[in-house]
């Protein structure tokens, strides 16, 4: 007898694990180890025994079995391992840094969803005329300018001739000053938002252009129901499954889209701590973060197909 | 035309979020608080909270503010008290006296003497410290400590070893602490600020020290803002939500316009193409002086660096500094570089690599394809390996390159700058490809005599020797760059980028 999801799940764990072996090894690969992340060119004038002591203190004495092991005992335990840089564990960081980067996804898909089905909802209404060629050229261009840029010219432009620069002072979560986060979170989000946009903007303007065509829409207009509602409860609502489909796919791109936009913008958020324990070879640093954000992609994943049964009931079956 | 009412209330609440949010934006900067408080932006988070283990930029510059050393170096590179009044050698140079500041308090009121220099170097000196100076104090033999005097005695003459008593990495500790075992974990100086906190990849906060031996800072708070790109950070200097800043990038430092104060300092680093001599085809004279004589160091200044930094031979140290006209190429000579290629065996010219981090410094990349381009008319062919840091040192360090592009710091004293690089027995020979008994000599001669003129002789011959045989290509020193907005006041720039006269800086 087959019992419903766990097919499903076994596959998540073997992911999962696959990722975890992944990112382990990369790490050990490249050159460089936690001793010259920590001290530099300094680690030329360390001596052979105090060389050893480290390797011991970083862990890295071990075989490369055991440092996994030891890893992932860490891992399920909770803690994500320990950040030799601050001394707290992993998971310390991570509880602050994360709520930065899922505020920072949400407010960028939320954004981007809104602007890209409106925008294509524009542009399908009258292909081929002007209106559609200039909701095209929207996602063309937004599409082809980079987060970078876009974030750095927002900055330069806001604090050069505004005086405005939100993000130079602390940041503060929305539960302790609601209205610097949002002035700080405002325009990463609206950054993160038309990266976002343009994509769910060409799905929904092709996936509109096809639906509209169909029986029960023309049926619909035949018994007189008004255009507005036929657009949004009919069109709309049969075209959902692929812009849903790649808004799921783009949340977990802005996951990791996020880092450079964390880093012009100084939010203290996962993408900045996974890049600066990158550089300073923080084992586990890196692979517990690669870990939260593998399992929120999943968990997303999760979610896209609940939300597919919700649009669309003969999933289900 | 006739509007509906329904598309008027539209309108009208689509007009007033506009002006919330416009004018939200326009009047959202915070009142400054009454207290003088300093914000700082640094790209990079400090990375540790022991000042004898601090290796990192951030780091090093925080905790010089918190922790003292027993000399300091001043604005003219002179080296002047700190915690130590006066001091003196014997004729030899094997004995150091030094005569401590009276009245000098840790941050937890306890008083600091000649036992704390004791415990302290002694700390130092112990490889389970792992200390980053360790190496430039390595000739102390004994240390006596009685009252406020302390003598250091030395294996060889070192004269060279009382500027190695400054800075952040020879911070002097409280002997109960180290006792305690609790340096590191909780932080105990006699510098102006005290540590407040630290978070993780946000901020560093500090605040004033009322018993400074020196007096209170006119600065209530100093708080690191930890703004991971520089033009973001001139961004924030702009808007006025940061006060001061430490820019590493000419680029972003000639953006700095006339609402912002610009402290340009030459620096004692340097920027040079390493050539690693124990590796073909380095290990030829003839191609190291090719690559010396096909470069202009005033071109890589101008195009990698916006034109921003000095032309340099290897000595940077001001007392000390060679002169860069004295080289075999002192300008751009393609006959002799090609001359030199062919007599190495390589008429049609040759293929290298050079090993680049583009993030390490702020002109690395571009003064790797400056070189590229220079090199070609050469007929040498310059491969770019641009690698990331941690990557860049670990290769450097087992000198596994051919050529690298660093950016090196340099020091007062060219001892304690060169030494590990150049004697047979320094630890980063390895990384310098190159040693001879005569460099062994003079770096001797150097660091033993207390004559100027005997030590600038045997520097100069180090220089030379270093020159003559294209050992590496000395390019240029970048400046140093801090960017304060205009009400802050009274800061002093070290070239050494200590920003330990933020002691005396005020906000307006």
């Amino acid at each position: 007898m087959k019992i419903p999801g766990v097919s499903r799940t076994l596959s998540v764990l073997a992911t999962l694990f696959g990722i975890s072996i992944f990112v382990f090894l990369v790490l050990r690969v490249i050159p460089g180890d936690s001793i010259t992340g920590a001290f530099g060119i300094e680690t030329g004038a360390l001596t052979p025994g105090q060389i050893a002591e480290l390797r011991v203190y970083y862990g890295i004495d071990q075989s490369l079995l055991l440092q996994y092991i030891s890893w992932i005992h860490s891992f399920l335990s909770g803690k994500l391992g320990f950040a030799y840089s601050t001394g707290v564990s992993v998971a310390t960081l991570t509880k602050s840094s994360l709520p930065v980067t899922i505020e920072l996804a949400i407010i960028g898909t939320v954004l981007g969803v809104v602007l890209g089905i409106a925008i294509g909802m524009f542009s399908a209404k009258k292909p081929g005329s002007s209106r559609d060629f200039a909701g095209q050229l929207f996602g063309l261009l937004a599409l082809a300018i980079p987060g970078f840029v876009l974030s750095t010219g927002i900055v330069t432009v806001m604090a050069n001739k505004f005086h405005y620069f939100p993000n130079g002072y602390e940041y503060m979560t929305p539960w302790e000053n609601p209205w610097m986060n949002f002035q700080q979170m405002m325009f990463p989000g609206l950054v993160l938002g038309i990266a976002v946009a343009a994509p769910v903007m060409r799905t929904t303007r092709s996936a509109l252009l096809e639906t509209v065509d169909k029986d029960f829409v023309r049926t619909a207009h035949g018994k007189g129901v008004p255009n507005n509602k036929v657009q949004f409860r009919h069109v709309l609502r049969n075209s959902l499954i692929p812009i849903v489909t790649m808004t799921g796919i783009q949340f977990g791109y802005l996951l990791g889209g996020a880092v450079i936009v964390e880093k012009i913008f100084a939010l203290p958020g996962m993408g900045r701590q996974i890049l600066d324990a990158i550089m300073k070879r923080e084992y586990a640093t890196v692979q517990s973060s690669i870990m939260v954000f593998a399992i929120m992609f999943v968990l997303i994943n999760v979610a896209t197909d609940v939300i597919y049964r919700k649009i669309d009931p003969r999933i289900k079956k | 035309m006739k509007i509906s009412q329904r598309r008027i209330r539209g309108l009208v609440a689509i007009a007033s979020s506009v002006a919330v949010i416009t004018g939200s934006l326009i009047a959202i900067a915070p009142a400054q608080a009454a207290t003088k408080d300093l914000t700082i932006g640094l790209t990079l988070d400090i990375d540790k909270l022991d000042p004898q283990g601090a290796t990192s930029f951030a780091t090093v510059r925080a905790l010089g503010l918190v922790y003292g050393s027993l000399v300091e170096v001043g604005p003219k590179l002179d080296i002047r008290g700190g915690l130590a009044q006066s001091w003196g050698f014997n004729a030899s140079g094997t004995e150091l006296r030094l005569h401590l500041r009276k009245n000098v308090k840790f941050q937890d009121g306890s008083t600091f003497d000649a036992e704390d220099v004791k415990a302290s170097l002694e700390r130092i000196l112990d490889p389970a410290t792992k200390a980053a100076a360790r190496a430039n104090i390595l000739t102390i033999k004994s240390i006596e400590a009685s009252g406020l005097d302390v003598t250091l005695n030395l294996t060889i003459p070192n004269v060279a070893i009382l500027a190695a008593l400054d800075g952040v990495n020879m911070a002097m500790l409280s002997s109960d602490d180290i006792k305690a075992g609790t340096i590191g974990k909780t932080v105990n100086g006699t510098g102006p600020f005290k540590y407040v906190s630290w978070e993780p990849g946000q901020s560093v906060k500090l605040a004033s020290n009322a018993t400074y031996w020196g007096g209170k800072p006119k600065l209530d708070t100093i708080t690191f803002r930890i703004i991971p790109t520089e033009a973001s950070i001139l961004s924030a200097l702009n808007a006025g939500t940061i006060q001061f800043s430490v820019i590493t990038s000419p680029l972003v430092a000639k953006q700095a316009g006339s609402n912002l104060k610009l402290y340009k300092t030459p620096g004692l680093a340097y920027v040079a193409l390493q050539l690693n001599a124990k590796v073909a085809p380095f290990d030829k004279l003839g191609v190291r002086l090719a690559i010396q004589c096909a470069v202009s160091r005033a071109e890589v200044v101008k195009t990698a660096s916006s034109g921003e930094g000095k032309v340099i031979g290897p000595i940077t140290s001001p007392a000390y500094a060679s002169d860069p006209t004295a080289r075999p190429c002192p300008e751009v000579d393609l006959v002799k570089a090609k001359k030199y290629l062919t007599d190495a065996g390589y008429p049609n010219g040759l293929t290298i690599k050079t090993m680049v981090a583009p993030t390490q410094f702020a002109t690395a990349s571009g003064t790797a394809q400056s070189l590229k381009s220079q090199l070609a008319k050469a007929g040498i062919t310059l491969e770019i390996d641009a690698v990331d840091d941690s990557t860049f040192v670990s290769r450097w360090l087992a000198g596994d390159f051919g050529s690298s592009v660093a950016n090196n710091g340099g020091r007062i004293d060219p001892d304690t700058m060169y030494t590990r690089y150049f004697t047979s027995t320094g630890n980063l020979n390895k990384v310098a490809g190159y040693s001879s008994a005569t460099l062994d000599a003079n770096f001797a001669k150097g660091k033993s005599s207390g004559r100027v003129s005997d030590r600038k002789a045997a520097y100069t011959a180090i220089s030379k020797e270093l020159e003559d045989n294209a050992v590496w290509v000395w390019l240029f020193s970048p400046f140093e760059y801090r960017i304060t907005t205009k009400n802050v006041t009274g800061f002093i720039p070290l070239a050494t980028g200590s920003l330990i006269e933020l002691r005396k800086a005020d906000l307006k």
